[in-house]
């Protein structure tokens, strides 16, 4: 399998602060990476580094010749005061395509519409992005990522303060994202029940620790309980695998709750 | 009515410059309003002023020669430098929050400006600064509005893909290949340009409000970014020409005047709105 990016001993940070040290792994071409961890442990350090807008502090990070990321980004991230119609926002997925000075084509408009198709919801194409529901705002962003026709989709957070049904809707969406167009997915997320169960391998990144593997090699209590430094256990519900805390007693502060990881 | 037509185009020189400010200053407005940094718009037309004032100040000291005589070069040499400073996200990475660094900017430069203007040999009144002197534009300074405003027009024409993406998320932008840097630095130079000239005819306060409030009416009334722009342009220059042409009958101060009406402009733009979606 093509590697389509390559750590290799690859330290990365800002400055003199290193948040990661020697990584060392590969994501090949069809892979579903979930990438995860809790806020503030390198996700998006790592992120920046796949993406190319944060040179390693030693090491190298490389990226396969002409390999094209179609990144979504956080929901909240984008400027919803700009009164920007759906197919508006996923026209910017073409900009580099179309060049500097120039305006979107009739090519450019159909295939923006057929991204808009291929996520469901071509009917909004004329709507204002602001008046979108969470979800609908997901896709539509998603769809900004595949009309630039990537090599690899990287979605961060992509079901960050989402309800249950519209975090299950997305995940199934990038799920069959990756089987049906056969795309190479990383997928950035805090919450690695949701994770765990759509992608292939898992990367974790744990206050400066980093382990990468399959999802049965990195859902085992061990490892988990190494990594978070507190004892978790790996359930089986209805064929899904959840992540729990286990009950810790303190004096201070009695535990009443086991806690999803 | 005639003799009121007559007296406008008596001032007509003047008309024209407003219309060109106008015009060049709602265009960088609507970037200045959507990515609320209108305070970073007030801060580069107080340095524009300051720098008028240090031009006076060295002129009546015989020092600068050509620079310092023309007002225009100091206020274009102060607002870039600030158009750069704040373009690269000065302050953004210091203890001292982004919008506290704009505020200290605003508050030295307008207080430099008056100290400055106080004590040249040259000085007119420092009001000025305030509220401008439209009905003291030329033909020349008309044209010379126009040099500037053209080019930085014709620059968001070519490149509004280009400043609405890094405006809009930057970050997916950087990911495309975008020198988000670099994009938003030519934003906030083409910025600059157009509050430094505009600023020594029309004043901060007139400068400020066809950089906010046109801007602001677009937003109320437009449903996209090409309705922004030409709700924008069109409110500004009836400002401008509607409170040129009551200003001039009336004998009352030109800025403030068109000021006004823009306010009344986006006042009624508001009730508007607000009968449908009532």
């Amino acid at each position: 399998m093509t590697a389509l990016v390559r750590f290799d001993h690859a330290t990365l940070g800002y400055g003199r602060r290193v948040v990661l040290s020697d990584l060392s792994f590969e994501i090949p071409e069809g892979d579903f990476l979930g990438l995860v961890g809790p806020n503030g442990a390198g996700k998006t350090t790592l992120l920046r580094a796949i993406l190319g807008t944060l040179p390693p502090l030693s090491g190298t990070v490389s990226v396969q010749p002409g390999l094209r990321f179609g990144y979504v980004p956080q929901r909240d991230s984008v400027d919803y005061g700009f009164p920007l119609k759906v197919l508006d926002v996923v026209l910017m997925g073409r900009y580099d395509r179309i060049g500097l000075g120039r305006r979107p084509s009739r090519s450019d408009r159909d295939r923006a519409l057929q991204a808009l198709a291929h996520v469901g919801i071509v009917h909004l194409a004329d709507q204002q992005l602001s008046a979108l529901s969470g979800g609908q705002k997901q896709r539509a962003l998603i769809a900004r990522a595949l009309v630039g026709e990537p090599s690899m989709l990287v979605l961060d957070e992509p079901t960050n303060g989402m309800d249950l049904v519209s975090t299950t809707q997305i995940l199934s969406l990038v799920r069959d994202l990756h089987e049906r167009d056969k795309l190479t997915v990383l997928m950035v997320s805090h919450a690695l029940n949701e994770v765990a169960n759509y992608v292939n391998r898992i990367a974790l990144t744990m206050e400066g620790a980093f382990r990468i593997g399959s999802v049965d090699e990195v859902m085992e209590e061990t490892t988990l309980t190494s990594m978070y430094g507190i004892p978790v256990e790996v359930d089986e519900v209805h064929g899904h695998r959840i992540v729990v805390a286990r009950r810790q007693r303190t004096d201070a502060t009695p535990s009443h709750g086991t806690p999803g990881v | 009515m005639s003799d009121t037509l007559t007296t406008v185009l008596l001032f007509k020189e003047a008309l024209y410059g407003a219309l060109v400010i106008a015009l060049g200053c709602s265009v960088v407005g609507v970037y200045v309003v959507l990515r609320r940094i209108v305070f970073v718009g007030a801060a580069l037309a107080q340095l524009s002023s300051a720098g008028i004032a240090l031009g006076m100040f060295l002129y009546g000291l015989g020092i600068g020669g050509e620079l310092t005589h023309h007002p225009v070069a100091m206020a274009l040499i102060f607002s870039m430098a600030g158009a750069v400073f704040f373009g690269i996200g000065g302050g953004g990475r210091a203890k001292v929050p982004p919008d506290a660094v704009i505020g200290v900017t605003y508050a030295v430069a307008a207080a430099a400006g008056i100290l400055l203007i106080a004590k040249a040999r040259t000085g007119e009144a420092h009001d000025i600064f305030l509220q401008g002197n439209i009905l003291g534009i030329t033909h020349i300074d008309t044209l010379v509005l126009l040099s500037v405003t053209a080019p930085v027009l014709l620059v968001h024409a070519m490149f509004y893909k280009e400043f609405l993406f890094v405006s809009f998320d930057r970050e997916t932008a950087r990911t495309l290949g975008y020198n988000v840097r670099f994009w938003n630095l030519l934003l906030y130079i083409t910025l600059g340009a157009v509050i430094a000239y505009a600023m020594q005819f029309g004043g901060v306060m007139l400068v400020f409000n066809f950089l906010v409030l046109p801007a602001v009416t677009g937003l109320m009334l437009a449903r996209s970014m090409g309705g922004i722009f030409a709700i924008a342009i069109t409110s500004a220059l009836t400002a401008a020409a509607l409170g040129f042409a009551l200003s001039v009958p009336f004998d009352l101060p030109s800025g403030p005047t068109i000021i006004a009406v823009s306010g009344a402009i986006a006042l009624l733009a508001w009730a508007g709105r607000r009968m449908t979606h009532a």
